[in-house]
């Protein structure tokens, strides 16, 4: 009866699937906590921005006037500028202990101005507020126009603000380093550890073939990959439920969302277990199937720099589950999904051929 | 009786990349017998028994089991096959009678009355947990593995590391098994094993055959040996009659081989005070020894 080398991994391995299911639920139940102090924090940071006032002229060459509401502790002011949002080359623009400055425009590009407080010598200036020379945006949608993040999204517009957006990018971007890793390296051990561990003559003079073999195996690894999904889909709703938060981030996106990632895994399962049977060792398999996973993932970003490197999106098994269309667009993609589930199958045949012709090394 | 074949083994070769595994080796295993198959370390008897079972790929040559082919009907043949490995690891953190119930049920029995009775007459504990077990438990559970199925072809690769009463007892299993007219192919390098309890023996080394044999007829050929300790001095000359081979004087003992003129040796013994005297069928062992000794002889005047 199929099922019984798939059952013994579940039953041998079941301490290390619950402690992992452990860290995913309080991971997957906790970040939806998070967001509403995260929001909180944000709005009042973006309303410092309400207490700096800056005059644009019409044409090139005219004058800005850049001023701010005064603070009681302040002993001076400073004002920094960068051509970036993020202030890390600023330069100073400004010392002294006046509320308002007046300069020529005479650049061309957007600047930012981040206006402090000097309270005392001892401690830290405070930041009043930032201000630029175009209109400014939500400054989080700026950075999501970094092409790093263009790329993960999909160019989709996402705010932070919303639930939506917070989870997509705290959760599901970088969940798949979690579950992803945790997959491949279970895949390759539990192929690999029988090879190291002298399992392999035992179990074929039992009447398995390698085939069979290498299908409960793979049945086992996806078992596991449902597992850990059910249990990310059980702490998101819950968490989203906590914040009353599930008609802005449905359940049913939640599931829909997190299924997608279930031929996801099931590819790096596939990989997993082709590496160890191709070296039959569990470090360099484990060292391979990671690289494997980390190089996908830098094809999918990468793609999204620009047009001409689309078609390294296309490679990535990170385009195939597209979680943002599902929680942003509300759509599910089967056809996606079916890729995937077809390309993890294709590797087990390839996988199996190989196997068969290989000797196993006593 | 005609013997029926169960393994036939024809010119395999194994290769592995540059290295000879085994080269070229031929011979059978009939039913019903307890074939052994002998060699120092590094002949190829793993490597041939392996190939037997498709866990290694040939080379060269053919294998049928039950007139099967080796590699193409492996499931069927396995079917048919108990294997206790000369190496393997036991699944971790299971009770052994969860581990040996878990290979019956890969091997489709259902039965456990003989898993149970090999286990007590092997005095192993089912309870224990697969990774608490020492060396000898280890293999006890090797060894319950390969006959609990009640196959009929059993093969083993080297068996022994028991201790002696164990062993004996395992030795008694093996020749209940064959009474039942189970097929047994064993590999050892221990010759009082094979001596003990095989009926046959095919000897290799460097993954070459150096002969296939009855024991008894093996046994004839190579003679007695003789030991004789002196309470006073002798000559070697004294005992050179036709049909005495061997003679030499090792630590005060005189040592010969006896194929015929047993009673002429005994007389000439006789003439002597004798301490102690042992008179014993010459050892493969020795067999083994000599041959390579002919052979590195023969190597050596070749280059």
């Amino acid at each position: 009866m199929f099922g019984k080398i798939a059952f013994m991994e579940l039953k041998t391995g079941w301490k290390g699937l619950l402690t992992f299911s452990l860290l995913a639920l309080i991971l997957s139940a906790g970040i939806p906590l998070i967001f509403p102090t995260y929001r909180d924090s944000i709005i009042e940071q973006l309303e410092g921005a309400s207490k700096v006032h800056i005059d644009l002229p019409e044409e090139q060459g005219g004058i800005i006037t850049l001023s701010w509401e005064p603070l009681k502790a302040a002993t001076s002011y400073m004002v920094l500028q960068d051509n970036r949002l993020s202030m890390v080359t600023p330069s100073i623009k400004y010392i002294g202990n006046a509320t308002s400055i007046t300069f020529e425009k005479d650049f061309e590009e957007k600047r930012y101005y981040a206006i402090m407080a000097v309270i005392d010598e001892t401690s830290d200036p405070v930041l009043i507020g930032i201000t630029a020379t175009e209109k400014g945006e939500d400054p989080f949608q700026e950075l999501l126009k970094n092409p790093a993040y263009a790329g993960l999204t999909g160019g989709r517009n996402i705010s932070m603000l919303e639930v939506k957006g917070f989870v997509a990018l705290e959760y599901y971007s970088w969940s798949w380093m979690l579950t992803g890793l945790y997959i491949a390296y279970l895949s390759v051990s539990l192929i690999a550890s029988d090879f190291e561990n002298k399992r392999m003559d035992v179990m074929f003079s039992t009447p398995i073939s390698r085939r069979r073999y290498l299908l409960e195996k793979f049945t086992a690894m996806s078992a596991i990959a449902l597992v850990i999904i059910l249990v990310q889909i059980a702490g998101l709703t819950w968490g989203l439920a906590s914040i009353s938060a599930l008609n802005e981030f449905s359940a049913n996106a939640v599931l829909l969302s997190l299924v997608g990632s279930l031929p996801f895994l099931m590819t790096i399962a596939a990989v997993g277990i082709a590496t160890a049977v191709l070296f039959q060792k569990g470090r360099t398999g484990m060292g391979i199937t990671f690289a494997f996973v980390f190089a996908e993932f830098f094809l999918y970003t990468f793609g999204g720099f620009s047009k001409s490197l689309e078609w390294m999106k296309t490679i990535s098994i990170f385009k195939y589950w597209d979680y943002f269309s599902v929680i942003i667009d509300g759509l599910f993609k089967t056809g996606d999904f079916l890729i995937l589930a077809l390309l993890a199958i294709a590797l087990i045949i390839v996988t199996t051929r190989l196997f068969q012709k290989k000797d196993i090394p006593t | 009786m005609a013997q029926e074949t169960v393994i036939e083994v024809k010119n395999l070769t194994k290769m592995y990349g540059n290295h000879v595994g085994v080269k070229d080796l031929s011979f059978t295993v009939n039913e019903g017998e307890i074939m052994g198959f002998l060699g120092p370390n590094g002949a190829g008897k793993t490597t041939t028994i392996r190939c037997c079972l498709a866990l290694l790929a040939k080379t060269a040559g053919e294998i049928t089991i039950f007139g099967l082919d080796s590699h193409r009907d492996a499931v069927e043949i396995r079917k048919k096959t108990g294997y206790l490995p000369g190496e393997f690891g036991l699944i971790p953190s299971v009770k052994v009678k969860s581990y040996l119930k878990y290979l019956l049920s890969l091997h489709g029995c259902g039965s456990t009355e003989k898993m149970l009775s090999l286990s007590e007459q092997l005095q192993l504990d089912l309870d224990r947990k697969t990774n608490e077990l020492s060396k000898g438990n280890k293999l006890k559970v090797g060894i319950v593995q390969s006959l609990m199925t009640d196959e009929d072809l059993i093969i083993l690769d080297e068996p022994s590391g028991l201790d002696p009463l164990m062993q004996q007892e395992f030795y008694r299993i093996l020749r209940r098994e064959k009474k039942h007219g189970k097929t047994i192919f064993m590999s050892s390098h221990n010759l009082a094993e094979v001596e003990s309890i095989c009926n046959r023996v095919a000897i290799i080394r460097k993954g070459q055959l150096v002969v296939v044999e009855d024991i008894q007829v093996l046994q004839e050929k190579t003679g007695k040996v003789l030991e004789v300790e002196f309470r006073d001095p002798f000559t070697i000359d004294e005992f050179d009659f036709a049909g005495v081979s061997s003679i030499h004087q090792d630590d005060g003992r005189l040592i010969l081989t006896i194929h015929e003129n047993l009673d002429s040796v005994i007389k000439a013994v006789s003439n002597h005070q004798i301490l102690t005297m042992n008179l014993k069928t010459y050892s493969l062992e020795r067999l083994f020894l000599k041959y390579y000794a002919e052979e590195e002889a023969n190597e050596r005047g070749d280059t």
